[in-house]
């Protein structure tokens, strides 16, 4: 053959197999016909060129034009069969959209980076020992490992809170943010106006500064570029110059929109008061162990220094990013497994779906498989309508996942999540929710497609003419599938099962304190008063609360219960002074005379705290398993306890009086015995107050007569003590409404499977009913018939599920960490779950069992 | 709706006899003076695009036996193609009344 024309046929290899096959050599046929017309080398030349192009323009053509083809058949197909098509969608629907909708969360915590500058070299430092736990560096050792380290560019502490701002006479609380002057080179951070605070300004008694955030700026001093320079009034009076405007994405830490300097006073800050947390910029080329290496050797180094102030503490250095979502990467990562596994049975259930349509579709395939379709092109039909349903099933999935997120996010309360985390959807969702459509549709598709070109056409269309269905040799698959959904059902509801009764129990455990018609709220005055002028307001205050109307009682507290707490440790007189390493912690709380009785905390022994408390000599209630602990046997009233570290010689303060044990601290355990000093001794300037309130919503009246009583104090954090709780809880909560949502879809997926291979293996086998019931079967032996074949499945499924449960329980001892009062192998879910299922499942086999006994015995005979 | 330009060529071209691609594209050129001379690809894409709207169909037997030196396929209109070229033509032929209609006449060359 001649160069040219191997040329042009290798070209002929861009059409589709199917046309190139049919037209191709005819196509070269001709092209050689006209090449011969030609007597000029040039003419020649210019109608091969002629024909080249042609194809180059035609054959793309002619594959948009086949797939249009087959995007029609398949949708013909498609409102040929409507509910099996519905089903499909709405199960590839829920797959793909809870998929999506976990994976959104997955992708704004844990992929998205940080909204700073190579946040990959952002670091978290935190000191940790046997009794602080962790959390925090002293101000001392920061300004030591600060100077003493090689491996960080900059280092620098920060703490968040609330600021008040006053504004012509009108307070308004807001997040803050507090930072040493090196906070915002470790950010990486421009101002959008003015500049950061300097080294001068962060001293102890510098100038009062402040940076304000870009909506805060906009909003109360209407983006006026001249407030640079301009000074404020902030909370206790400080008249504040405002010397930068933070740009708007820019929020740290958690919620900030203001920050002051630390100006820490050296004095009252020392070695054993951890309040502020470590950031630091690891310089490029250092990486994370090595600066952690490095942090621990210098600590080792100034414990040696300061041994008195030693409490057996190290240093941890994590990467920023990682440490910021270590309570939910847990979370998101078990979430992601389990709605894993709901997108699997989507998948088995589409496939299951599928198979059968391509088993009742085999007739047709093998009548145009015999008039000269070929197999591939079958097999493409298909496909196309798997991906179909694939891309209608994917566009649900989108809606629903569209819907989901912003529900899912309420569920995190706030102020929990930094404010950079955004759940909206960027390009790795995008890329995700594609791969999951076509990895689903590909894995749920293949398989039947295959079988359904496979059929044999004689086989089928013998098979055909007697039961109008066929594919026998893909039944046991779709019954493994069922089981196999049964099975993961059963996973997914004995962890939704463990889940809610971990959440059920936590929600009912006995506390200590009164949960239920207690209202708390943060009360800050604007001005830093005398003692005895801020005493006075208080007892104001208090009195003020508990004169509205429906009020029973209300008092002042350091902490309120769950939220807030205060750690030091404990000396006890007349036992062996231990080392700050060895010396116990307890729950330091500060409270005003009434607490335990607005608290409905008993008082066991002694005296509730009075008026005269917090002058000389100095006093304290401890709870009753501290008092039993140390005092075995006898009573602890009059008995005296220190606090600090044993070394500072703190004032003795003699018990007066024993509580109940109050889970102040976590609902999961007592981490520290409380102890309970009266609120003279103390200056606080910012005091919650907890009021027990009958029934209704007193939010309203408190605020009110607090306003009516002083105008200029600023309210906050009004929240009832239920709301606390669920505060608490929400991850629990979080995950338990989650897991509820997985195992019921599964448990509705599994079902539709069921049901669908009843159905079918039903109208499968109706011939054979109808021969059974002409020799005298019943149609209530038909029924329990059908009903055994399913129940056998279930029972396969149920077995499966629960080996694969205890199993899992086997190996994920985390779970059992995250429960509560429930074992992960407890037998009251699995046989729950089982009861539930088992149940469900023959209720959706009813339906086939009784249509197996609607064929008419006359009509099959007369068929055979 | 006017018939794609060539559509109609590939109708007239099978009008009087059944023929193979080749003939089919030499029938074309000869009637238009060589104007239009179909690419293989642009008449076998019709061809597919016409056998699936049932305007003409592939004939099972060689009619032309001499000539048949490969196995060509040869192509013969269908009394739907026949309807659809009539129509066709009548609407050109209308088309190009009402252009006369108007004065405007092609001049004899």
């Amino acid at each position: 053959m001649h160069p040219a024309l191997r040329l042009f046929r290798s070209l002929l290899w861009l059409y589709p197999a199917e046309f190139r096959e049919h037209f191709g050599q005819d196509m070269s046929q001709l092209l050689a016909d006209r090449l011969r017309e030609e007597r000029e080398p040039l003419g020649a030349l210019l109608a091969w060129c002629h024909a080249a192009a042609g194809v180059l323009i035609h054959a793309p053509e002619e594959h948009m034009q086949m797939i249009l083809q087959d995007v029609k058949y398949a949708w013909r197909a498609m409102r040929r069969e409507k509910m099996p098509a519905i089903a499909a969608v709405l199960v590839l629907a829920i797959g793909i959209g809870s998929t999506t909708a976990i994976f959104t969360l997955v992708n704004g915590v844990l992929l998205r980076p940080l909204p700073f500058a190579a946040p990959e070299q952002l670091v978290y430092v935190t000191e940790s020992g046997p009794v602080i736990g962790g959390g925090a560096v002293a101000y001392p050792n920061y300004l030591d490992l600060r100077e003493r380290n090689h491996s960080l560019e900059d280092f620098a502490l920060y703490t968040d809170g609330i600021t008040t701002l006053q504004i012509s006479n009108e307070a308004e609380r807001i997040p803050s943010g507090q930072g040493t002057a090196s906070l915002f080179r470790v950010l990486g951070v421009r101002p959008l106006l003015g500049r950061w605070f300097t080294e001068d300004e962060d001293r102890h008694g510098g100038p009062a500064v402040v940076a304000l955030g870009e909506d805060l700026w906009r909003r109360r001093f209407n983006g006026d570029p001249g407030v640079i320079g301009r000074t404020v009034k902030l909370g206790g009076g400080t008249e504040a110059r405002i010397v930068a405007v933070m740009p708007r994405d820019f929020h740290f830490p958690g919620l900030a929109e203001l920050w002051t300097p630390l100006q820490l006073d050296p004095r009252n800050n020392t070695r054993t008061d951890h309040w502020l947390e470590g950031i630091g910029r690891l310089k490029s080329g250092v990486a994370v162990a090595q600066a952690q290496a490095e942090f621990r050797a210098l600590m080792n180094q100034i414990e040696r220094e300061h041994p008195l102030e030693s409490y057996g503490q190290t240093v941890n250095v994590f990467d920023f990013g990682e440490h910021a979502n270590r309570r939910l990467r847990p979370i998101l990562v078990t979430l992601l497994g389990a709605v894993g596994f709901v997108l699997l049975i989507a998948c088995a259930n589409l496939m299951s779906l599928l198979l059968v349509k391509a088993s009742a579709r085999a007739r047709e395939m093998a009548v145009r498989g015999a008039l000269g379709a070929s197999r591939s092109r079958l097999v493409r039909g298909f496909v196309m309508e798997s991906v179909l349903l694939g891309l209608m099933g994917a566009s649900g999935g989108v809606l629903l996942a569209w819907a989901a997120v912003p529900a899912l996010a309420a569920l995190v309360p706030e102020g929990t999540l930094p404010r950079w985390i955004s759940f909206t959807p960027d390009w790795r969702v995008g890329l995700f929710v594609a791969a999951v459509a076509a990895g689903s549709g590909i894995l749920a598709g293949l398989i039947p497609a295959f079988s359904a070109s496979r059929q044999n056409v004689v086989e089928s269309l013998k098979e055909g003419g007697r039961t109008s269905t066929g594919g026998a040799g893909t039944a046991w698959l779709r019954s493994a599938l069922v089981i196999g959904e049964i099975a993961a059902s059963v996973l997914l509801l004995v962890g939704a099962g463990l889940m809610v009764r971990t959440l059920v129990n936590l929600q009912n455990r006995q506390t200590g304190f009164r949960t239920d018609q207690i209202t708390t709220l943060q009360v800050t005055p604007s001005q830093r008063e005398d003692p005895a002028t801020a005493a006075a307001r208080v007892d104001r205050i208090r009195e003020e609360l508990a004169t509205i109307p429906g009020v029973l009682s209300a008092a002042g507290t350091s902490a309120v219960p769950l939220m807030d707490n205060w750690g030091r440790s404990l000396t006890v007189e007349g036992r062996p002074v231990l080392s700050l390493k060895d010396a116990p912690m307890i729950q330091h709380t500060v409270v005003t005379p009434g607490y335990f009785r607005t608290l409905g905390v008993p008082l066991l022994q002694g005296r509730d705290f009075d008026d005269r408390d917090g002058k000389q000599p100095p006093v304290a209630i401890v709870d009753e398993e501290l008092a039993k602990r140390y005092w075995p046997g006898e009573s602890a009233v009059g008995k005296r306890v220190r606090f600090g570290p044993p070394e500072a010689n703190e004032p003795w303060h003699t018990v007066v009086g024993v509580v109940g044990v109050a889970y102040n601290n976590s609902l999961r355990e007592l981490s520290r015995n409380g102890v309970y000093l009266p609120y003279r001794e103390f200056n606080m300037r910012s005091l919650a107050f907890v009021v027990h309130t009958g029934a209704g919503n007193p939010e309203a009246s408190i605020r009110a007569r607090l306003r009516a009583f002083d105008r200029t104090l600023a309210i906050s954090r009004v929240i009832t003590m239920r709301q606390v709780v669920t505060r608490v809880l929400w991850q629990e909560g979080f995950f338990a409404t989650l897991a509820v949502a997985f195992g019921a879809m599964a448990l509705i997926m599994a079902l539709v499977g069921l049901y669908g291979v009843m159905s079918y293996t039903v109208s499968r086998r109706a011939h054979e009913m109808g021969i059974r019931m002409a020799l005298g079967a019943t149609a209530a032996g038909i029924r329990r018939m059908v009903l055994v074949q399913s129940a056998k499945l279930i029972a396969a499924g149920l077995v499966l599920g629960t080996m694969a449960a205890l199993v899992m329980a086997e190996f994920t001892p985390s779970l059992g960490r995250a429960l509560y009062g429930v074992t992960r192998t407890d037998p009251a879910t699995l046989a729950a779950v089982a009861g539930l299922l088992a149940l469900t499942a023959l209720a959706a086999s009813l339906v086939p069992a009784q249509r197996a006994t609607d064929v008419d015995p006359i009509a099959a005979l007369r068929r055979e | 709706m006017s018939l794609h330009k060539d559509t109609f060529h590939i109708l007239v071209a099978l009008a009087a006899h059944d023929r193979h691609g080749y003939s089919i594209m030499q029938d074309i050129a000869a009637r238009t003076g060589g104007e239009i001379r179909l690419s293989p690809s642009t008449l076998y894409s019709a061809i597919r695009r016409m056998l699936e709207d049932g305007l003409i169909e592939e004939l099972e037997e060689r009619p032309d036996p001499e000539h048949d030196d490969e196995r060509r396929r040869y192509y013969r209109i269908t009394r739907e193609g026949r309807k659809v070229a009539l129509d066709e033509a009548r609407r050109l032929e209308k088309l190009l009344a009402d252009a006369r209609a108007t004065g405007l006449v092609p001049r004899k060359a």
